[in-house]
């Protein structure tokens, strides 16, 4: 039962997104759609699934994880996919370019990079081995902040108020490495 | 030798009645009055666009270059205007608190006789024409807009500037009742009034515009009513909209974008594909309603009218 509200929930931005480009046909720049829809979800996703280890109550998550973060990756690939087949073409001369030259790419790309490595490692198997390195998404969460705040023109108040919860999340996460930290020390 | 110059709004003597007219029977009554006042490209788009009635007498722009409009409906649906919302399609629904009515411009700096004026009475001096120009924004799309409205230099030559003016400076309205970011204080978007300028010789080239309608009807709030600038070889930021005051000064004028990120924007930003935005590449940009992109011409497609005024500046520098 949670697991298929999971999966409906996280699915909601790609049906959003196809209904509006291919059913209604009322997005004038669908290129930049793309990158707004997937971005977003990206970025929510992967900071939900940094909260679950938050909240053990009232419910816990924890099983779903693994899922939630896979659905992250999975729309950080639709975000480079929309970059390397729409808005690029194929021209991996360019793709290249663009990557070593823009700070503003290069970051996007560093942490699909980083997402890419923990989808691969999180089998049952490989998780046991590669567990610390998980500790990356953090450095990714940091690289995809940076990137959605260039990726503005200037930034308004809804997106001062989405960074400002950024902020408050990564609070409550170290404050909780703090506290588990010295429990250990103990 | 006296060479003639065929610009691309020249009227011809000729003037035949488009043979869409024979062919698109249904569309007759319309056309048929469109025609009166339209050029062959808008008579297609009429036919099968929503369009206001036109309500505006203008001067046809012969479209030489064949260019394909956008559709009204895009035009006036994808709008930056962050008086109101950063957010290109919310600007429609929002527009309706600026008010246009009794619209006063004020002319002033080094110029003969500072002026405040109305509106009306200051498009009486002007012939209202049809431009049909490419729009590029620095974002990285693009479209094309039937402006109408009447060239700069005309203002220019009406406001008698003094010979030290250089410079123009033009102000967006600061009405915090018309424009909800206005009122935000330190969280607004950007910093207003929001202030453009152009180089003396910028301002009377002949493509410079000031546009009062678009599609041969009233421009809508959204695009800048009731008067913009329109300069087709530069990035959108700088056609500021719903103008109300308009300073010549001898200063380069410190414009909005420059303020907010000068590393990125620039007094000039004229369109060119070879010099990237620090954040993403300009050499193509995605016409709207299409889903691929095309490359950039340099300045817009208008090389050939404007690069004189930029022989010898490094555009690297000068962005």
């Amino acid at each position: 039962m949670k697991r298929l509200f999971i999966y409906l929930i996280m699915l909601l931005p790609l049906v959003l997104l196809s209904t509006q480009i291919l059913y209604f046909e009322n997005v004038a720049d669908p290129i930049k759609y793309i990158y707004t829809v997937t971005g977003v979800s990206a970025t929510v996703i992967l900071f939900l699934s940094i909260l679950i280890s938050l909240f053990k109550k009232p419910i816990n998550f924890m099983k779903y994880r693994r899922l939630i973060g896979l659905f992250g990756f999975f729309y950080a690939f639709l975000h480079l996919i929309n970059f390397v087949v729409f808005d690029a073409e194929l021209d991996f001369i360019f793709i290249i370019e663009e990557t070593l030259d823009k700070p503003f790419i290069y970051l996007g790309m560093l942490a699909f990079f980083i997402l890419l490595f923990m989808t691969i490692t999180s089998t049952k198997r490989l998780f046991k081995k590669y567990k610390s390195y998980h500790q990356f998404v953090y450095v990714a969460l940091i690289l995809i902040t940076i990137h959605f705040i260039m990726a503005q023109k200037s930034i308004n108040i809804m997106q001062l108020m989405y960074i400002v919860m950024i902020f408050i999340i990564a609070y409550c996460k170290l404050l909780q490495k703090i506290i588990e930290k010295n429990k250990k020390l103990r | 030798m006296n060479i003639i110059k065929k610009r691309s709004w020249d009227i011809s003597s000729s003037e035949v009645t488009p043979e869409e007219l024979f062919n698109k029977r249904r569309n007759f009554l319309k056309l048929g009055a469109a025609s009166l006042v339209s050029s062959g490209a808008l008579i297609e788009a009429l036919a099968k666009d929503n369009i206001p009635v036109a309500n505006l007498k203008y001067l046809k722009d012969k479209n030489i270059n064949n260019l394909k409009l956008n559709t009204y409906e895009q035009i006036t649906t994808y709008n930056n205007f962050y008086e109101f919302t950063t957010s290109k399609t919310a600007v429609q629904d929002l527009a309706h608190t600026l008010n246009t009515d009794n619209w006063e411009i004020e002319i002033d700096g080094l110029v003969e006789k500072p002026m405040k004026i109305q509106l009306n009475d200051l498009t009486k001096n002007f012939t209202i024409e049809e431009r049909i120009y490419r729009f590029r924004c620095v974002e990285g799309w693009s479209m094309v807009v039937p402006w109408n409205g009447f060239s700069l230099a005309d203002l220019v030559k009406f406001a008698k500037p003094l010979s030290s003016a250089k410079y123009i400076r033009f102000e967006t309205k600061y009405d915090e009742e018309m424009f909800p970011d206005q009122s935000r204080g330190v969280f607004a978007t950007i910093d207003y009034p929001y202030v453009e300028g152009l180089r003396m010789d910028e301002a009377m080239n002949e493509l410079s515009f000031l546009a009062t309608g678009l599609y041969g009807s009233t421009l809508p709030k959204q695009n800048g009513a009731p008067l913009r600038l329109v300069i087709p070889w530069k990035y959108g930021f700088k056609s500021i909209k719903s103008i109300s005051k308009i300073s010549f000064v001898d200063e380069e004028p410190i414009n909005t974008w420059q303020k907010t990120n000068k590393r990125e924007y620039g007094f000039f930003a004229n369109v060119n594909p070879n010099v990237d935005h620090p954040r993403w590449s300009q050499k193509r940009e995605r016409v709207l309603g299409k889903f691929l992109k095309q490359k950039t011409l340099m300045y817009n497609g208008y090389e050939k009218e404007v690069a004189h005024m930029y022989k010898g500046m490094d555009l690297r520098k000068f962005i």
